[in-house]
């Protein structure tokens, strides 16, 4: 769920690219400050897992399937700022190497996906972990999903009303929110339960390999 | 400047100048240049193109001429000032991929350029371990496996990532340090 290119007029993608250059520089920092020389590798490494997890089947009733986001998994466990940047590079890479996703929606979809999910995961995980750690997961996760796709649905249902001609007509995005909101919410809150289940599974396994290791 | 740095520049640039441009003619004619200067990869890029933008254009497409159809206004033009502009940006972008190494073009910056030379071979070894996983999946099931199960199989590869991420990340900076790379 990233918007492609062509969608998003200049005045919105332009400021999202100053706001995200700003926050990159902030994760950048914190990153540097919290790590020490390993730190690219370690980066290279998470960016590559980000890569991986938004690869992941999230399984649907019925034997199909869609892509995960991996986004909780990345922000429980690694913290919402590593979490933005990995995912922001994947989001880069993807555009750059890839050609899937968007050059011009970059910003928006890194914010949006990297950092407003990253943020939704941890603060959920951060207040619920202390009442039951596998509902903090679950919710953590479906907020990665659902936060994301509101914003998404905001930005491109905005579109009509900040880019059209003298007569009215679109010139990007046509919908406005009446139809985005329900058209992403409705389905990604659905979806959020799935990433939900997906996320405290991973984490559990994880700790299995942890303690494996360990033993 | 270093000729893929220049066409960084360049591709970025004319990025931005496309979503200023409202007028289909005006991107129909842009979009032959491009296919022009494309020369023999322009069917194959074309195709690409296509079939990357075909599912969300036709989605947003088919829903924009159903609403203008319920309203009774004329949706032509938008739909094809929108799928034109989204061809074009699609379109010049593959063809930056096919002509420009980005790797040489952000050499400007060592950390940026290890960055993402080293995510970039891991993401590619990942995605063999991952299709991998999905292979192992298929062959060990006689019938399709049940929606727990498949929700299982799923956690554990996110799992396994995770654990060889930090490994990889650990292997990766013992190679950068006996190379002499912290100490710059």
């Amino acid at each position: 769920m990233h918007i492609p290119d062509g969608f998003l007029s200049p005045q919105t993608y332009l400021p999202a690219y100053a706001l995200a250059a700003g926050l990159w520089w902030v994760a950048a920092r914190r990153l540097r400050s919290q790590l020490d020389a390993e730190r690219l590798p370690w980066l290279a490494a998470v960016t590559a897992l980000a890569f991986v997890l938004m690869m992941l089947a999230l399984p649907l009733p019925g034997g199909s399937s869609v892509h995960a986001a991996g986004i909780a998994l990345l922000a429980v466990n690694f913290g919402i700022w590593t979490s933005f940047m990995a995912v922001s590079l994947v989001l880069a890479m993807q555009a750059l190497l890839f050609g899937v996703g968007g050059v011009t929606a970059l910003a928006v979809n890194a914010l949006a996906l990297g950092l407003a999910g990253s943020a939704a995961a941890g603060l959920a995980w951060r207040i619920f972990q202390p009442i039951h750690a596998g509902l903090a997961l679950i919710l953590a996760g479906w907020a990665s999903v659902v936060v994301p796709a509101a914003i998404i649905a905001v930005v491109l249902g905005i579109q009509p009303v900040i880019a059209h001609d003298p007569t009215g007509r679109p010139l990007f995005f046509p919908f406005g929110l009446s139809v985005t909101l329900p058209a992403l919410l409705i389905p990604h809150a659905l979806l959020g339960l799935g990433e939900g289940l997906l996320t405290w599974l991973g984490t559990l396994t994880l700790e299995r390999l942890r303690l494996r290791h360990v033993a | 400047m270093k000729r893929d740095r220049l066409l960084l520049v360049l591709y970025l640039a004319a990025l931005v100048a496309v979503t200023l441009v409202h007028d289909p003619l005006a991107l129909a004619l842009g979009l032959l240049g491009l296919l022009l200067l494309a020369g023999r990869s322009a069917p194959r890029l074309l195709h690409r193109s296509l079939r990357v933008i075909l599912v969300f254009n036709l989605a947003v497409s088919l829903g924009y001429a159903l609403l203008a159809h319920l309203r009774g206004f004329s949706p032509w033009e938008t739909l094809l000032l929108l799928n034109l502009r989204v061809l074009f940006l699609t379109l010049l972008t593959f063809l930056f991929i096919s002509r420009v190494n980005l790797f040489s073009a952000l050499d400007f910056s060592p950390t940026l350029s290890w960055l993402l030379a080293l995510a970039y071979s891991q993401a590619l070894s990942f995605q063999r371990a991952h299709a991998d996983f999905r292979l192992a999946l298929a062959s060990r099931c006689l019938e399709r496996p049940r929606l727990i199960d498949r929700y299982r199989a799923s956690a554990a590869a996110a799992a396994w990532f995770m654990d060889r991420a930090l490994a990889t990340a650990r292997d990766s900076a013992l190679a950068l340090r006996a190379r002499g790379f912290f100490d710059a």
